[in-house]
Order: C-alpha cells, then sequence, then structure tokens
C-alpha cells in the first residue's frame, strides 16, 4: 500500500507538471491549429529564469528573502520571462507564416525549438543547473510535510501539485468566465467568423501566447524544484506534453489536464510496478496508439469536414 | 565555319602550354612533396584534442580542455618545441559519422602529431582505427572501458594509450569497498542505458553477487531526469544504490529523491558522477581515476598557473588527467624528434615512441608515471580512489 500511495504522489506530481506543458500545447492548437514545438523549450528558459531569480537573490544556502517570496518570485518570473518569449516567439516566427501551408509554421516550430535549446546552451553551458532546493531552509521543504502510511509527503510535492492545480483553475475560469476566454474559443470554434464577429483575431492569438508560454514558464520554475535542469530539457520533456495532450484530445483544456495526470501516473505505475527500462517505450507506444486509433483523443471531439 | 577552323590550332596552343606547364612544374612538385614527408620539430607541431565540448558531458570535455591548453601553453618550451592544441569537440550525443567527421579533421592536418583523447569509450572506439591508419597516436585522459585495452574482442588499436586505469580496476574497487569497508548486505545497480553506465554497473554486480551481496538491477534511459519513481522500487533496507552515471547532477537529483522519499540507501556513483558543487549529496560516494592533486606539493605550482588562467574554476579530476595525457604525448613526440634528429619522417613514429614514455619526475597526478608491464597500454598504477562527499559538498578521501 505504502508503495502505491508513493507511486500516485510521484505520478501526481510529474502529472501536473505535464498538464501544464499539455495546457500550452493544447490553447495554441486549438486557437492557431499549430504544433508549437518549441513549447517544451519555453519550458526550460522558464527553468533557468528560475534559477537565474534564485541566484540573484542569494541563493538556496543563502536566501535573502523569505521562503516563500522566493518561490513566488521565481515562479512570477518564469511566467513573465516566458510570456514575453512567446509573444516574440509567435510575432517573428509564427504570425509571417500564418497564411502559408501547415507545415511551413510546424517547420518554425522545429527550428525555434532547435534556437532556443542551443542558443542557451552556447549562453549557460551543457552541465545541469540544480536549484540546490535540498539545501534551502535547512532542508525543509523536503523534511517537512505529512505522512500517509509510511510514506513522508514532503512540503515541496505539495507545493508543486497544489500550484499546478491553482495554475490550472485559474485557466479554466479564464477560458470559461471572461470575455477574453469566451473570444479565445470562438476564435477556436471558426477563426474567419470570430473576426467577422469583431473579435481582433491577433490580439486572441498573442493573448494565448501569453497564457500558454507563462503556463510552462510556471512548470518550468516547478518542474527544476525537484530535479536539476539543462538546456537539453526541453525536446523531451515537450514530447511528453505533446503526448499528454493527444492522450486528452489536443484542443481540449480539460483533455490536457487529465492527460497531463494520465501520462504521470502510467509512467509512475511502469516504473514502480512493471519495468523502468521500458517507460518511455511504452509511453511513446501509447502516443502512437492513440494517434492510428483516437487521434481526437479521450476528451477532444473529432472534426466534421464539408466534403 | 571560322570557328570551326581555329578550333585544332586552339587546342593545340593549349595543349602544348599544358605541357610545358607541367614539365616546367615537375621538380617543384616533387620538392614540394618531400617537404612534407617529414615534420620539421622546429615549426610548430600541432595536438588535437578529441572530447565532449558540447552536450550533457560538456563539463567534462571543458574541464579536460582547459588543463590541456595549460599544459601546451607550458611543457613544450621547456622541451624545445612549439605546440598548438586544435579541439575537436564531439557531444555523447553524436554518434559515428560525426566522430569519423572530427577524426578527418586531424588527419587531414599535416602538422598533426597526436591526438588527446577521446575522453569517452564511444569516441575512442569511433575514431581509433581511422586515426591509427593516419599514424597518429591516441592518449585518453578519461576512457575507463576495459575492452579498449583488453580482452579477445578489443575495440581500440595499438595506437591507443590511457593514463588513466580501466573499469575492471574502478568495478572491483567500487565493489571491494562496499562489501569490505560499509559491509553491504543489499545494493541497487542503476543503469543509464549506455555502454559506460552498463559497463561499470555490470562489474560491480558481478563482485558483489560473487560476495553473496543481494543485488538488484534497475534500467532507465539516460534523458530521464525526474527519478521519484524509480526512488520508489528501492528496497527500504537497501545500502546502496550503485549509480554509474556521466552525469554528476542526476547523481545528485537521485540522492536528494532518495531522501526525500525516505529512504536509507546513499548513491555511490561511477567517476563519471565525479563534479564537485554539482554532486554534494552529504554521505554519497564517488570513485575516482585520479586523486585530488591539490594534496600534492609538487602541484602547486601547476595548480597556481592553471587557477591563473581559470579563475575561480574548482579543481576536478577530469582535468588534471588531460594535462597527464599532453605530459605523455611531449615527452613521445620529443622522442621521436631527438631520434629523427630534429624531424619526423612520418608521425607514426611518435606511435613507437610512446611505448617507451615513463616520467619519473613532475607527474600531474602524484608518483611516477609509466606504462603496464602486462602490454596493454594502459598505466602502471591501477589504483582507484573512493571518496565521500561531506556536509559542506566537498569529498573526502576514504582509501
Amino acid at each position: 500500500m505504502d508503495t502505491f500511495t508513493q507511486l500516485t504522489l510521484n505520478g501526481l506530481t510529474e502529472g501536473s507538471t505535464y498538464a501544464l506543458i499539455a495546457l500550452g500545447y493544447t490553447l495554441v492548437y486549438g486557437v492557431l491549429k499549430l504544433l508549437n514545438f518549441a513549447h517544451g523549450d519555453v519550458f526550460m528558459v522558464g527553468s533557468f529564469i528560475g534559477y537565474g531569480i534564485l541566484k540573484v537573490l542569494g541563493g538556496a544556502g543563502d536566501p535573502q528573502v523569505p521562503v516563500w517570496l522566493l518561490l513566488t518570485l521565481m515562479v512570477l518570473g518564469g511566467m513573465v520571462g516566458c510570456a514575453v518569449l512567446g509573444v516574440a516567439i509567435e510575432r517573428f516566427a509564427y504570425r509571417p507564416l500564418r497564411d502559408a501551408p501547415r507545415i511551413a509554421p510546424l517547420i518554425s516550430a522545429l527550428g525555434v525549438s532547435f534556437f532556443l535549446a542551443n542558443s542557451f546552451q552556447l549562453m549557460f553551458g551543457a552541465q545541469q543547473y540544480n536549484y540546490g532546493i535540498f539545501f534551502l531552509d535547512g532542508g525543509s521543504l523536503y523534511t517537512e510535510g505529512f505522512n500517509i502510511g509510511n510514506v513522508h509527503i514532503p512540503l515541496i510535492a505539495i507545493i508543486t501539485i497544489l500550484s499546478a492545480f491553482a495554475l490550472m483553475v485559474a485557466l479554466w475560469l479564464l477560458v470559461t468566465r471572461t470575455r477574453t476566454g469566451k473570444a479565445m474559443r470562438a476564435t477556436s470554434f471558426d477563426r474567419e467568423a470570430a473576426a467577422m464577429m469583431g473579435i481582433d483575431i491577433d490580439r486572441v492569438i498573442v493573448f494565448t501566447f501569453i497564457i500558454g508560454s507563462a503556463l510552462a514558464g510556471a512548470g518550468g520554475v516547478m518542474f527544476a524544484l525537484r530535479v536539476p535542469t539543462a538546456a537539453s530539457i526541453g525536446f523531451v520533456i515537450g514530447l511528453k506534453g505533446f503526448t499528454a495532450a493527444v492522450i486528452g484530445g489536443i484542443g481540449s483544456i480539460p483533455g490536457a489536464m487529465a492527460g497531463g495526470l494520465i501520462l504521470g501516473f502510467a509512467e509512475a505505475y511502469i516504473a514502480g510496478y512493471w519495468t523502468t527500462r521500458w517507460s518511455d517505450l511504452v509511453i511513446f507506444s501509447v502516443l502512437i496508439l492513440f494517434m492510428l486509433f483516437r487521434p481526437s483523443g479521450l476528451l477532444g471531439q473529432a472534426g466534421i469536414k464539408k466534403v | 565555319m571560322r570557328k570551326t577552323k581555329s578550333f585544332p590550332l586552339f587546342a593545340a596552343a593549349v595543349a602544348a602550354t599544358a605541357l610545358a606547364a607541367t614539365v616546367s612544374a615537375t621538380p617543384a612538385a616533387a620538392k614540394s612533396t618531400r617537404a612534407t614527408a617529414g615534420i620539421s620539430c622546429s615549426k610548430t607541431l600541432d595536438i588535437g584534442m578529441l572530447a565532449p565540448l558540447t552536450g550533457a558531458a560538456g563539463f567534462l570535455g571543458q574541464e579536460q580542455l582547459s588543463w590541456a591548453k595549460y599544459a601546451v601553453k607550458t611543457l613544450p618550451a621547456t622541451m624545445g618545441l612549439k605546440v598548438k592544441l586544435v579541439p575537436g569537440d564531439l557531444p555523447v550525443e553524436k554518434g559515428q559519422a560525426d566522430a569519423q567527421a572530427v577524426a578527418q579533421k586531424f588527419i587531414s592536418d599535416k602538422n598533426m602529431v597526436a591526438v588527446v583523447g577521446g575522453s569517452t569509450s564511444g569516441s575512442v572506439v569511433s575514431t581509433s582505427t581511422a586515426l591509427t591508419q593516419a599514424g597518429l597516436v591516441q592518449v585518453s585522459p578519461s576512457a575507463t572501458r576495459t575492452t579498449l585495452t583488453k580482452g579477445d574482442n578489443q575495440q581500440a588499436t595499438n595506437a591507443f594509450f590511457r593514463v588513466v586505469p580501466a573499469d575492471d580496476y574502478q568495478g572491483s574497487t567500487d565493489a571491494k569497498y562496499m562489501t569490505d569497508v560499509l559491509k553491504v548486505k543489499n545494493v541497487v545497480i542503476f543503469d543509464f542505458q549506455e555502454p559506460y553506465s552498463l559497463g561499470l554497473g555490470g562489474e560491480v554486480e558481478r563482485d558483489l553477487k560473487a560476495a553473496g551481496v543481494t543485488t538488484s538491477h534497475q534500467s532507465v534511459a539516460n534523458t530521464v531526469t525526474d527519478f521519484s519513481s524509480f526512488v520508489t522500487k528501492v528496497p527500504s533496507d537497501a545500502d546502496i544504490v550503485f549509480f554509474p552515471t556521466q552525469s554528476p547532477g542526476s547523481a545528485e537529483a537521485f540522492a536528494e529523491q532518495l531522501v526525500q522519499q525516505g529512504k536509507k540507501a546513499k548513491v555511490f556513483g561511477g567517476d563519471g558522477s565525479n563534479g564537485l558543487g554539482e554532486f554534494k549529496a552529504p554521505g554519497s560516494y564517488i570513485s575516482s581515476f585520479a586523486p585530488s592533486i591539490t594534496g600534492f606539493a609538487a602541484d602547486k605550482a601547476v595548480i597556481a598557473g592553471w587557477q591563473k588562467d581559470n579563475k575561480g574554476k574548482p579543481v576536478g579530476s577530469f582535468g588534471p588527467a588531460a594535462y597527464g595525457a599532453v605530459q605523455v604525448i611531449l615527452a613521445a613526440v620529443k622522442a621521436a624528434c631527438d631520434k629523427g634528429k630534429g624531424s619526423i619522417a612520418k608521425r607514426s613514429l611518435v606511435i613507437g615512441q610512446m611505448r617507451k614514455v615513463h616520467i619519473d619526475k613532475g607527474w600531474i597526478l602524484g608518483g611516477k608515471f609509466a606504462w603496464s608491464t602486462t602490454n596493454t597500454r594502459d598505466p602502471s598504477v591501477t589504483k582507484f580512489y573512493i571518496l565521500q562527499i561531506q556536509g559542506n559538498g566537498s569529498y573526502k578521501l576514504m582509501n
């Protein structure tokens, strides 16, 4: 039972990160019908921004501000920085190709992905960067928390999971309860019709990139609170976020949340109960199976085309 | 019509001119060939360096490059040589084709006399044959795969040498330390599904099993950075997780997640996880093919000089071995130059001199340097060092 509890905690922690990435994929796909393969690298940039803020504020060993403020500033900094980056990517890499064949922005997205990964590697080297949260506040984020049975639920896991869910709920409210959210949904449903109704499509698209990238930035910081980051992490983690989005149904916000969590749980249970050797193979096999047999995902809607 | 008539005359003129040019040029061409047949030792000689300067193991390559640069800056003048270091980047993520491209760059350099590296065993396997065919000797500061120099199916040629001992010594040293000193009963082997990790993990597992220790084995792709689910599988009574990785940050993450999940096991990394400031979880262990040279009084001037060029950087274990590889290469090149009376008739002559190299004074890794007497192109010193990470992140020598 303890093993199950621990694996569930692992799955929830990893899954909430995947969900934040998947939401970015799904938001952009929903509005632009573009697979933004640079999204994983925006996530990576977020983790580096968090690292920079941590260092500026004294590092984990000697923070100059209270821990709660430090973590908040890191997450907010990652979100703002990545939002700006997202806008720049949309403006310079995607907007000029908006009316081009769909393969063009896709290739542009891959180019942006490599550009970000390689430029960060040039600037900061290839080594891993560890926030050193293990040493923050005497290790309290690891040692404090509560127990379920014999399983310790550390503060760091609680913070990660709750923050991710808070962001998901905020996004849900934004999309369903605000005028901007309504404009996003309208654009996603039929861009031309939305434009004819007076919706500023450019503004909606930019806003979508701001939100998606900010979520990736927050996810990047929360990810790097637990494990080291490096310039090369974006591609694989982006692929997993994409897998989560496909499983949930790309274009569907609840689907992205569910897909992320399902992927997190699947990884944890496969590694814990079956094999560590083949866990990635199993995960990406699931992606292929979904693409083949249920391309609309669990909660996505199959498109109906006029013929 | 006029064009047709004049063409034979034009062609004849061109042919005659070409013939005259060829005849008059022949002696000069032959002279040029004779000039490049030997390499003059009074000119600047090139030494290549094959290392992962970027990519996941970039930290290792950069550290080695800094020490090799320092060696090339300071040592040749004492031997009457002029040497230039030519770096060749081969990230660990790249394959055979990229390795061949870097090797070809070295081969086509007419002033190249030797190569430092490859830093990783995989890069040695990929380049050894091509470099040997071109007469270039290779001296690695960190490729420790046993089969590069030993066994029936050796993966490197006779032109490959290394200044650090092989993994069979590392594996047995690590296993012996676990059984004899740590008195382990239960050990988890965790490999990263790449040759270094699989090889060293296998060596340790074999020795531990032979000693009656309970072992279990986990394996995961080296792209994974979150180990929480794997840590969950570590038995609560496990004493050690042996994790041979070339990424100190991964070893650190694993150690932190063991603590997070309340496991008592400590991480024991191989030489690849030796990274001051990156792998710093207290109580963890690493093995190292080289001692910390900061304890050697004879190396103080070298360390001070290197630190002047590399301000703020710590003295690790990978770099000094690269300095040592340059020391060994320069000794062989100097011997070849002396034998050739100021020139090296062909660069493969350096390979012949390499077997005879021994350094009695100023060997950076302490004591003296000589090749093994067992004809394996390995160093005679086969000791691996066990270090434990202290509360302040420093490494303490344990054996």
